[in-house]
C-alpha cells in the first residue's frame, strides 16, 4: 500500500469490493454444482425479439453484420446461456449453469450497461425439487449481499393454466383471460368489466349462431365458400378456415358478451388465494372440489415443491404466495418468484425467476426441455449494502 | 449561411408547390436565384435563406438543430424524432399534405373490426402458427406505440422498404401500418382500415427546431415572418361585415357574438350605430339576415386579405418553446 494513494489505486480499490462480492457469489453457485457459462456478448437479435416482444426491441442495441444478419448486444443472459446449451452435446440432458456478466438495455435514468448474475437448470425431470433448489440459491444470493430475510413473492402460473384448462369456456374467453393474467395485476377487479366484442353485424348473428349450433362443420364450410365467391382468398397468413372458425365463434358469443357468472365467481375465488403455501394448497383443493374440476396435478406439484422448500430448512411460513403473481413474459409455465428488500418497499426486485418449460422449444429444441432459473440484479443488490 | 433565419422547404412535387403557395398567400414570395444553385433560395423582403430538401432530410435536420424552421409532415416528425416534443415544436398545421397513418388488415378478415379483435387474433395466430403475426410498416415507432397502447404484444414488426400495401399478398406480413390519403391503394390491395385503427391524422406543419441557435436577429426575422402568416391565417377565418343603423347596439352585438362567433375588431357600435364585425364565413348569411331584421338597410361583406393584430399567437408559441 503506497503512502500517497493515486487516483488509479483509489478507483481500483473502490471497484474491487463489488467485483469481489460478485465473484464470491459465483463461486458459491459453482460450489453448488452450477458450471460457469460465458456466452458471447454479441448475439442474434431474433430469439430476443421472438420471445420478448416489440417492447424490448425499443430498448435493445441492434446492429447487423455485412450479410444482413440482425445482431444485438445481449439484453439478458438467460437466452444466450440457453442457446449455447442447445448447441452443445449436453442438449436434452440435465445440466446446470451459472453466469455473471454485463447486459445491455437502453434506459432513461440508469446505466445502459449493467451486471447480471444468475443460474439456469435445464433438463431435470424432478421439477418440484429443481424449483426448490433454485429458490434456495436465490435466497442465498440475497444473503450474500447482507439481506438475510428478503420479502419472498411466490406464484405458480401453472395453477391458473390448470384452472382454465379444467373449466368450460369459449376459446376466445380463455385467450383473453390468459392475456390479462399475464399483463394486468388487477385481473380480479376487471372480471366484472371484462367484455368480449363480436365483430359480426348484429343483424345476422342469430342466423350464424343457429347455423353453428346445428352443424359446425357445415357452417364453417359455408362461410369459407362465401368468402371465395366474394373473390377473397387467403391473403396473409390466416387461412379461410381460421377466419371462418373465429367468425362463427364470435357469432356464438354474441355482442358485448360478459364472462359467464359461474366462471367469474370461480376465477375471483381463485385469485383471492394468498398467504402461506400450505394453507393455499388446502384452499385450492377445496375450491377445485366445490367446483367439481380437476386440478390435482398442478396442486400436487405445488405442495411437493413447498415440501422440498421446508426440507431445505426454509421458513415456508415466511413466503408470501399469491395466485395473482405472474410474469409479463409469456414463456413462464410454473413457479414464478421475486425477492424484494423489505426495507425499501416500492423498489424493484433484487432477484426474479421461475420455471419456463416452453422456452427451449421456442429457441428451437425439437422436444420440450424443462428449464428453471433466476436472474440477480447486481446494481440493486449492491445498494442493499454490507458484504456478507 | 448568410441570412439570420434558415428554413427547410420540400424540394419537389406537390409538397413543394403547396408550400410555395402557402407562403405566397401570406405575402412571402419564395425566390430562387436565377442560374443559381437549385437547392438554395430566399424570401423576398425577409432576411431568410431557404434550403430545398426532401421532407425526410428536413425532419432530420430539425431534430439536429440545423434549421430554424421546416415544412414537413407530422407523420415524419412523430416517427423519426425520438421524444419529438422536446426537440421540435409543431407551430402550425398548414392545411395540405393530409394523410392518415392507419392499421390495415386484409378485407378477408371479416372477423376483425377493432383493435381489440386484432389483439385476440394475434394471440390465436401465435398459438396456431408457432410464430407471431407480422406487421409490415415504415412507421416502426408509431406502430409500436399504438399497438402497445392497445395492449397488443403478440406481434412482430417487419420493416418495409417499398410498397408496404403489397406485403400481405406477397406473404411477407399478415397486416400493415401505412399512410393513406384516399384509401384507394388499400382497397386495390384488398385491405381495410381497422375501425379504431387510425394512428395519426397527419398534415404538413410549420415546425421549429429548439436546438438551433436562435439569435436576436433570427427571432426578429421569425417574428416578422410569423406575423404575416398569422395575419393571413386570421384573415382566412373571417369575412368582414359592415353596417350602420340606429338599432345597432351592444345587445345586438352580444347576440351576434353568441350565435355566430363574431368578433368586433374595432370596438362596439358607435353612437350612430356604425359597426364592423369579423364573422366566420359559414355564418355570414345568417348574420346579415339578423341585422336586416333588426333594421339594417344594407349589410356589406368583404373577404379579408390580412388581419394584423398586436397579439401573435404563432410567435408566442415559438417564444414559449424556446425558453
Amino acid at each position: 500500500m503506497s503512502a500517497t494513494p493515486t487516483i488509479a489505486s483509489d478507483l481500483t480499490a473502490r471497484r474491487a469490493e463489488p467485483e469481489a462480492r460478485a465473484a464470491g457469489l459465483l463461486g458459491h453457485f459453482e460450489y453448488a454444482g452450477y458450471a460457469r457459462a460465458e456466452p458471447p456478448i454479441l448475439q442474434p437479435a431474433e430469439p430476443f425479439l421472438d420471445l420478448s416482444g416489440e417492447d424490448i426491441r425499443r430498448r435493445m442495441y441492434l446492429t447487423s453484420d455485412p450479410d444482413g444478419r440482425e445482431l444485438c448486444l445481449r439484453p439478458d443472459l438467460t437466452i444466450p446461456v440457453a442457446r449455447d446449451y442447445l448447441a452443445s452435446a449436453a442438449a436434452g440432458s440435465a445440466a446446470a449453469f451459472c453466469y455473471l456478466g454485463p447486459v445491455f438495455r437502453h434506459r432513461e435514468d440508469a446505466p445502459n450497461e449493467f451486471l447480471q448474475a444468475g443460474i439456469e437448470s435445464f433438463g431435470r425431470r424432478d421439477s418440484a425439487a429443481a424449483d426448490a433448489e433454485v429458490l434456495a440459491l436465490a435466497l442465498e444470493t440475497t444473503a450474500h449481499y447482507g439481506l438475510a430475510a428478503p420479502e419472498i413473492r411466490l406464484g405458480d402460473v401453472g395453477l391458473f393454466a390448470a384452472l382454465l384448462g379444467a373449466i368450460d369456456l369459449p376459446a376466445a374467453w380463455k385467450r383473453r383471460l390468459v392475456k390479462d393474467f399475464n399483463r394486468a395485476e388487477t385481473l380480479d377487479e376487471d372480471l366484472d368489466r371484462l367484455v368480449l366484442d363480436a365483430a359480426a353485424h348484429p343483424e345476422y348473428q342469430g342466423v350464424l349462431a343457429a347455423l353453428a349450433g346445428a352443424d359446425r362443420q357445415g357452417a364453417r364450410a359455408l362461410v369459407a365458400d362465401l368468402l371465395s365467391i366474394a373473390g377473397i382468398t387467403a391473403v396473409g397468413g390466416r387461412s379461410v378456415a381460421e377466419i371462418a372458425e373465429r367468425f362463427l365463434d364470435q357469432a356464438a358469443l354474441g355482442n358485448g358478451s360478459r364472462l359467464p357468472q359461474e366462471a367469474r365467481e370461480l376465477i375471483r375465488r381463485f385469485l383471492g388465494v394468498t398467504g402461506e403455501p400450505d394453507e393455499a394448497a388446502a384452499t385450492l383443493r377445496r375450491l377445485a372440489a366445490d367446483a367439481a374440476i380437476d386440478m390435482e396435478a398442478a396442486i400436487d406439484l405445488f405442495e411437493t415443491r413447498a415440501g422440498f422448500l421446508a426440507a431445505r430448512g426454509l421458513d415456508v411460513g415466511a413466503i408470501r404466495f399469491s395466485t395473482r403473481y405472474g410474469r409479463s413474459l409469456d414463456y413462464y409455465t410454473g413457479l414464478v418468484f421475486e425477492l424484494h428488500d423489505p426495507g425499501r418497499p416500492g423498489e424493484p426486485h433484487l432477484v426474479a425467476g421461475g420455471r419456463y418449460d416452453g422456452m427451449l422449444s421456442r429457441l428451437g429444441s425439437p422436444a420440450p426441455i424443462p428449464a428453471v432459473g433466476f436472474a440477480a440484479w447486481i446494481e440493486r443488490l449492491e445498494q442493499v449494502g454490507g458484504a456478507a | 449561411m448568410s441570412a439570420s433565419l434558415l428554413i427547410g422547404v420540400p424540394s419537389k412535387g406537390r409538397l413543394q408547390e403547396q408550400a410555395q403557395a402557402f407562403f405566397a398567400r401570406a405575402g412571402l414570395r419564395l425566390v430562387q436565384p436565377r442560374g443559381g444553385r437549385e437547392y438554395r433560395g430566399s424570401i423576398e423582403g425577409l432576411d431568410v435563406d431557404i434550403a430545398y430538401l426532401s421532407a425526410a432530410e428536413i425532419t432530420a435536420q430539425l431534430a439536429q438543430g440545423m434549421l430554424h424552421f421546416g415544412v414537413t409532415g407530422e407523420d415524419l416528425v412523430r416517427e423519426r424524432i425520438d421524444n419529438a416534443e422536446s426537440r421540435v415544436v409543431l407551430l402550425a398545421p398548414l392545411g395540405f399534405g393530409h394523410a392518415n397513418v392507419v392499421v390495415a388488415v386484409p378485407q378477408a378478415w371479416i372477423d376483425v373490426r377493432s383493435m381489440a379483435d386484432l389483439d385476440d387474433v394475434a394471440t390465436a395466430y401465435h398459438a396456431r402458427h408457432d410464430r407471431k403475426m407480422r406487421v409490415a410498416t415504415k412507421y416502426v415507432s408509431l406502430a409500436r406505440d399504438f399497438f402497445s397502447r392497445h395492449g397488443i404484444t403478440d406481434y412482430r414488426i417487419v420493416e418495409s422498404l417499398g410498397a408496404t400495401e403489397g406485403a400481405p399478398a406477397a406473404g411477407t406480413a399478415e397486416l400493415i401500418v401505412d399512410i393513406t390519403t384516399t384509401g384507394g391503394t388499400l382497397a386495390a390491395n384488398a385491405l381495410k382500415v381497422v375501425d379504431d385503427g387510425v394512428i395519426l391524422r397527419s398534415q404538413a406543419n410549420l415546425v421549429a427546431a429548439r436546438a438551433m441557435a436562435w439569435s436576436e436577429a433570427a427571432r426578429g426575422t421569425a417574428r416578422r415572418m410569423l406575423d404575416r402568416i398569422a395575419a393571413r391565417e386570421r384573415a382566412e377565418r373571417f369575412h368582414e361585415v359592415r353596417t350602420r343603423f340606429p338599432g345597432c347596439n351592444d345587445e345586438l352585438l352580444a347576440e351576434a357574438r353568441e350565435r355566430f362567433g363574431v368578433v368586433p375588431p374595432f370596438g362596439g357600435p358607435t353612437s350612430s350605430g356604425m359597426l364592423t364585425l369579423h364573422c366566420p364565413p359559414g355564418h355570414v348569411y345568417e348574420l346579415a339576415e339578423l341585422l336586416r331584421t333588426r333594421g339594417a338597410e344594407a349589410v356589406s361583406v368583404i373577404e379579408l386579405g390580412y388581419v394584423f393584430t398586436n397579439e401573435n399567437p404563432l410567435y408566442a408559441k415559438l417564444e414559449d418553446a424556446l425558453k
